[in-house]
């Protein structure tokens, strides 16, 4: 099976920088950017399989970019990620067609496994759309 | 009904043994022991067809109730195409009132009102912009509502999915003195869509801890009942009226002041449960609070009765 | 002084799209016109040059994807915002994979739509 291909969007550069490090060691194909709009450029230009997704950001916060992710790439499954968890944005992220809702702090092979079951799905929803 | 045999105490081979044995008996014995074994042989024989009397009732009580979530799963397959249908349709004419109503407000703006009036008319206008923006809402919730993607299944470990969603809730219910207990038990991985299941659990652990308020416990436990995935969560608020039992899975009922909560979780929660091949089922809990239960089958092959919905 | 932002409203509902074009015309920088079916709209987009054309995705005759591949085929430069009463993911997708920009349920306000054709615009400029 080909490296999964993950983008995460996350404001917090720091958060960012610790994540990058720690899942590059173990084989994932990691891209990161800071905010909605620039999740959108990136995933309107590459392929990625999962996206790994801060509820709260400033501007377009995580359940708008989940919308418009779903809007345009409806195969991809997204990770809902939260430091603050709330049930509201975790039903409301569900709703969206979020696949899952993690909240930090979590360890790093609880996120992996998650990964690999929502790149499961992905190749699941590829294979039905072929 | 697939699965649903009736669950007699009595074996039914007894039940065709025990006449030949009344004639055997009379042959091997003497009179005497003739008449108790015809005795014996009745007494046997009036159990099994009560015992499988019984167990006919009970079979045709789950085949009724479950014959019910069909119709409930197909009642909202149908509600959902009717209200999908009518969303659309509304939505546009709910734009155009939203545009003349901006229309209106520039009028306003525009024109010599005496301050009073000026005031009146701008919150009039303000009252309209308002419901139509709960219109919108309705109407959107009913579309997201309607959506119908396949289900995907993948082996999951149940226990681990519905502790994810235990924890989400707790932060939030630790605050209010909410208690939340688990007793998982064991239970082996299942085949289920696990996004469409979260939104069940969280939607039922959700309600708990809002019926409970302050102060008060949600448990939640699973169980592996004869092959099916069990999950229960019940809670210590004030339980379900008798009269409100039979609608509360209906779409749009809902317990809680105008404005607050759509009423589309439970019936959500229901739709998706049967087309993950199970269902929920509401109850009141010996100690006062609600129970909900959902079951589902281990392996989602099996029911195919419900998913054809 | 910027030059105004050129849109073109299509719908086949009349007082929806008269209402709009009236909206957005009262906007500082933007000119609107409407056409009220894709064939009328094919026409003016083949006449005059629109930065940001608003499609309705469901009209008689011809349709909103059938409108698309038109404006594709005539390379119209203009960037396309689908509105639409009903969500279906996918119209969504395909309209999204013919190039639209974006899309957006109705009811939604001129505020939010004006918000959306200057996105569209600085897109526009980028590519």
């Amino acid at each position: 099976m080909e490296t999964t291909r993950v983008l995460i969007v996350d404001d917090e550069k720091d958060f960012l920088d610790l994540f990058m490090k720690r899942m590059v060691r173990r084989n994932l194909d990691v891209h990161a950017v800071t905010s909605g709009p620039e999740a959108l450029e990136y995933l309107a230009a590459n392929e990625v399989d999962v996206v790994v997704l801060d509820v709260k950001m400033p501007g377009m916060d995580g359940i708008e970019t989940l919308r418009e992710i779903k809007k345009r790439h409806p195969h991809l499954e997204v990770i809902m990620l939260t430091g603050h968890g709330s049930v509201d944005s975790g039903l409301k992220g569900m709703s969206l067609g979020a696949y899952d809702y993690v909240m930090k702090p979590f360890t790093i092979d609880d996120l992996l496994e998650r990964i690999q079951k929502a790149r499961e799905r992905v190749d699941i929803n590829r294979g039905k759309a072929r | 009904m697939q699965g649903d045999q009736p669950n007699t105490h009595v074996p039914t081979w007894l039940a065709w043994v025990l006449p030949l044995a009344v004639p055997i008996a009379a042959v091997l014995a003497g009179p005497w022991t003739a008449t108790v074994a015809a005795l014996a042989a009745s007494a046997a024989a009036f159990s099994v067809v009560f015992a499988l009397g019984r167990a006919l009732e009970r079979a045709r009580d789950r085949a009724v109730s479950i014959q019910d979530q069909l119709i409930q799963s197909q009642k909202m397959a149908s509600i959902g195409q009717l209200a999908s249908g009518i969303a659309h349709e509304v939505n546009t004419p709910l734009m155009v009132i939203g545009q003349d109503v901006e229309l209106l407000e520039m009028v306003l703006a525009a024109g010599n009102m005496p301050e009073k009036m000026h005031a009146e008319a701008e919150s009039c206008l303000e009252g309209i912009r308002r419901q139509v923006d709960r219109c919108g809402e309705i109407t959107h919730k009913l579309l997201g509502f309607a959506r119908k993607s396949d289900t995907v299944a993948q082996r999951i470990d149940a226990n681990a999915l519905v502790e994810d969603m235990v924890m989400l809730v707790e932060r939030e219910a630790k605050r209010q003195g909410i208690v939340m207990q688990r007793e998982y038990g064991q239970v082996p991985e299942v085949d289920t869509d696990p996004p469409l299941l979260r939104q069940i659990i969280l939607n039922l652990l959700n309600n708990a801890a809002q019926a409970v308020g302050r102060d008060g416990v949600v448990r939640v436990s699973t169980r592996n009942a004869s092959g099916r995935l069990e999950i229960a969560v019940q809670d210590t608020g004030p339980g379900i009226e008798p009269e409100v039992m039979d609608r509360l899975f209906d779409p749009f009922f809902t317990t809680k002041p105008p404005g607050q909560g759509t009423g589309l979780g439970l019936s959500t929660s229901l739709y998706i449960a049967n087309r993950l091949g199970g269902t929920i089922t509401a109850a009141n809990a010996p100690n006062g609070g609600a129970l909900f239960t959902v079951r589902l089958p281990l392996d989602a092959a099996a029911p195919a009765a419900a998913k054809a919905a | 002084m910027p030059t105004p932002i050129k849109v073109l409203v299509v719908d086949d509902e009349d007082e929806f799209r008269n209402n709009m074009v009236k909206l957005l015309h009262m906007q500082d920088n933007i000119e609107a016109e409407g056409a009220e079916s894709g064939e009328v709209a094919v026409t003016m987009a083949g006449e005059r040059e629109y930065d940001v054309i608003l499609l309705d995705v469901k009209m008689p005759g011809l349709t909103a994807m059938g409108t698309m591949e038109r404006l594709k085929e005539m390379n119209c430069p203009a960037e396309v915002v689908i509105l639409t009463g009903h969500a279906s993911v996918d119209d969504a997708v395909q309209l999204m994979n013919l190039g639209a920009y974006d899309y957006m349920l109705k009811p939604c306000s001129t505020r939010d739509i004006v918000k959306k054709i200057a996105w569209a615009v600085e897109n526009k400029v980028v590519s």
